[in-house]
């Protein structure tokens, strides 16, 4: 009771701007994924339920294959980014100094930099280099634009892991690496999950970077999406779009409620450092 | 549990540490005996942590020598140090149980599974922390945090245990709980422990011997008794305990401190006629009634009087600028109109030995 009272005093305006900004937001989203289980080929009247345009993308080979494509770079850039993202922030938090914060500077560029400008980049040093472009190109250039996420997120986490608890390691027997495996990278495997998933998410739905540096075939799913929109819209293309939708958000979701998840209840980490569990 | 070997457990060899020209650790000379509880005694920022540090080998010496057990470690690394710290702010690991928090070092040396259950349950049993082998540090209270963090670094037995003022983060009562219960614990074990503190009635009250330590030298060394009772610099008098400092000069036995105020220090012969030197009194071991023949008296006139339950302070001035603070008993035969008032003349009086020369 209290509550709809609360509701009820909230001024009007402020909830219509919030329904309408919304409706704004969600509502072609809404009409792909709701055509995309359309029983006609129309794209404007909804004429009976049917998942005929999902069967037919899991007949479609090319699409298919596509599919796989964009997987594979999403799997690949994720695992590589985190790999080279985290050493990154290693260094930019454990060695300071002016340079230092310089290259942490550099680093964020990627993220204001328009996707386009980092396209045409790609492309421009790839081909100047003499690369066949394809799907390891692709895998290049999303590396390198997503570095900066992985390296922002847990230098965030190492930023305020305190360097008492490495020695303290170092203290009762281990080696600095050790000390790196058993206690620093338990505290960031949150942090390393949440920036995983968001890479791949981000990754996986890509198209302006897959556009530029992708050769013929395979193609990435959202350039595959692309080209066959010229030749017009098949509600197969609505299916596939819900489908990725509903994988990005997932993994997002996942990424923000990970960390959350490992403070309120720790135990859940243990599925994570087994190794140091007997 | 290991007997109490002879022998120096750290021994510091004009260790020094600069920090951008900024000398933090001056040419330290110390011996810290096998099962002792050593107190390491100074104001914030006066290099304890940094001292420390380069014993467990955090921090290399920019001069000098670690010695751990007679061997010198000064260029061992941490993790090959037979020594152990208990960290100020406790550097517990949080992704890790209580149990296998104090297992890790044990762990670490490849002790078989069974023992080190064994001893750590022995631990936790030590520090009364065996109803929470399961728990996170972070379902912990502050006091049970810090006994982890004891307890974790103690089971190696480490030839020294070094604590960077582990009970400053505690509120005053469990302070005084724990202090009691460290000093039992050290008794326990007859590990040698170099503890830090900047609180000098836990230095005083746990220690076996306590070195003041001031802009990275240490001042004075000695049993609690002897720092207190014969403080060797200005310094040590005034960071221990309060004290009545008056400059004057020495001649003959007395220091002339006012005109008319001279102040006998027999027993002092390492002055000449005419040095420069301050005399230091405790404000307890001035009398203002029952005088001895020894006491050596002198007039004065009360300044304040101010109530502190056990003890009644009085401020009085002896002569131009000299005013003594004086700390009397309040003792059961004592009334409250007994008390003196500003204003009031007296006598007070105090035995020669307890005037200190300081130089
Ligand atoms: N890593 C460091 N770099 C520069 N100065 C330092 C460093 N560590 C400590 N200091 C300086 O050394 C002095 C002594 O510090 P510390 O040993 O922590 O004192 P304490 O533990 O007695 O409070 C302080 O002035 C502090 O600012
Ligand atoms: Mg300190």
């Amino acid at each position: 009771m209290a509550r709809a009272k609360k509701l009820e005093r909230k001024p009007l305006v402020a909830v219509v701007v919030t329904v309408l900004f919304f409706a704004w937001l969600y509502v072609p989203i809404f009409a792909v994924a709701l055509f995309s289980f359309n029983d006609k080929k129309s794209l404007s009247a909804f004429s009976g339920f049917s998942t005929r345009w999902y069967v037919d993308f899991f007949h479609n080979e090319a699409l298919l294959e596509s599919l796989r494509a964009s997987l594979l770079i999403a799997l690949v850039s994720a695992v590589g980014s985190l790999v080279l993202g985290t050493m990154l922030a290693f260094g930019l938090e454990r060695v300071r100094s002016r340079r230092g914060r310089v290259v942490g500077a550099i680093t964020l560029l990627p993220l204001v930099t328009p996707e386009i400008v980092t396209g045409v980049a790609a492309l421009l040093v790839f081909t100047g280099a003499g690369l066949k472009l394809g799907l390891d190109t692709v895998i290049l250039a999303e590396i390198t634009f997503s570095i900066a996420y992985v390296t922002v997120i847990v230098r965030g986490r190492l930023a305020s892991f305190p360097l008492e608890v490495e020695e303290a390691a170092r203290d009762l027997g281990c080696t600095p690496w050790q000390s790196l495996r058993l206690v620093t990278l338990p505290a960031l495997v949150p942090a390393l999950i949440a920036s995983g998933l968001l890479v791949f998410a981000l990754v996986f739905d890509d198209f302006v970077l897959a556009f530029f540096t992708t050769g013929v075939d395979p193609q990435p799913l959202p350039v595959r999406i692309y080209s066959s929109i010229r030749f017009g819209v098949s509600p197969a293309i609505n299916a596939v779009g819900t489908l990725m939708l509903l994988v990005s958000a997932l993994l997002i979701v996942a990424a923000l409620m990970l960390p959350r998840l490992f403070k309120s209840r720790s135990s859940s980490l243990d599925l994570i450092t087994g190794g140091e569990r007997r | 549990m290991t007997p109490p070997t002879t022998g120096h457990a750290v021994s510091l060899r004009g260790l020094t540490k600069v920090f951008g020209g900024q000398t933090v650790v001056d040419a330290l000379d110390l011996d810290v005996d096998s099962g002792e509880f050593f107190s390491l005694l100074g104001p914030s920022g006066c290099g304890k942590t940094t001292t420390l540090r380069m014993i467990a080998g955090f921090s290399d010496p920019t001069a000098g020598q670690v010695l751990v057990g007679g061997e010198d470690v000064t260029s061992t690394p941490p993790h090959r140090r037979d020594v152990n710290t208990v960290f100020q702010s406790y550097a517990l690991f949080e992704h890790l149980d209580v149990r296998r928090n104090v297992g890790f070092g044990l762990r670490r040396k490849g002790i078989d599974k069974g023992e080190i259950d064994q001893r750590v349950g022995e631990m936790l049993e030590l520090v009364e922390l065996g109803d929470r082998v399961r728990d996170r540090p972070a379902q912990l209270s502050g006091g049970q945090r810090q006994r982890v963090a004891l307890a974790r670094a103690l089971i190696n037995r480490p030839k020294v245990l070094l604590l960077d003022e582990p009970l400053a983060a505690l509120d005053l009562k469990l302070r005084h709980a724990m202090q009691a219960e460290l000093k039992s614990i050290q008794r326990e074990v007859g590990i040698t422990f170099l503890f830090v503190t900047h609180d000098q009635d836990e230095a005083l009250s746990m220690s076996d011997r306590v070195a003041i330590m001031n802009g990275g030298v240490i001042e004075q060394c000695g049993t609690p008794e002897d720092v207190y009772e014969n403080p060797t610099s200005v310094f040590a008098a005034g960071f221990i305990g309060t004290s009545n400092l008056m400059p004057g000069v020495y001649a003959s036995g007395t220091v002339a401190v006012t005109s008319d105020l001279r102040i006998p220090v027999p027993g002092h012969t390492t002055s000449v006629d005419g040095d420069q030197v301050s005399v230091a009194i405790r404000p307890e071991k001035i009398w203002m009634s029952d005088f001895t023949p020894a006491m050596v008296q002198t007039p004065g006139t009360i300044v304040s009087t101010s109530y502190h339950g056990a003890t009644t302070q009085y401020l009085v001035s002896v002569g131009t600028g000299i005013t003594l603070t004086v700390l009397e008993q309040n003792l059961p035969r004592m009334r409250a109109d007994d008390r003196w008032n500003a204003g009031d003349r007296v006598e007070i009086g105090w035995l020669p030995e307890h005037a200190v020369v300081l130089r």
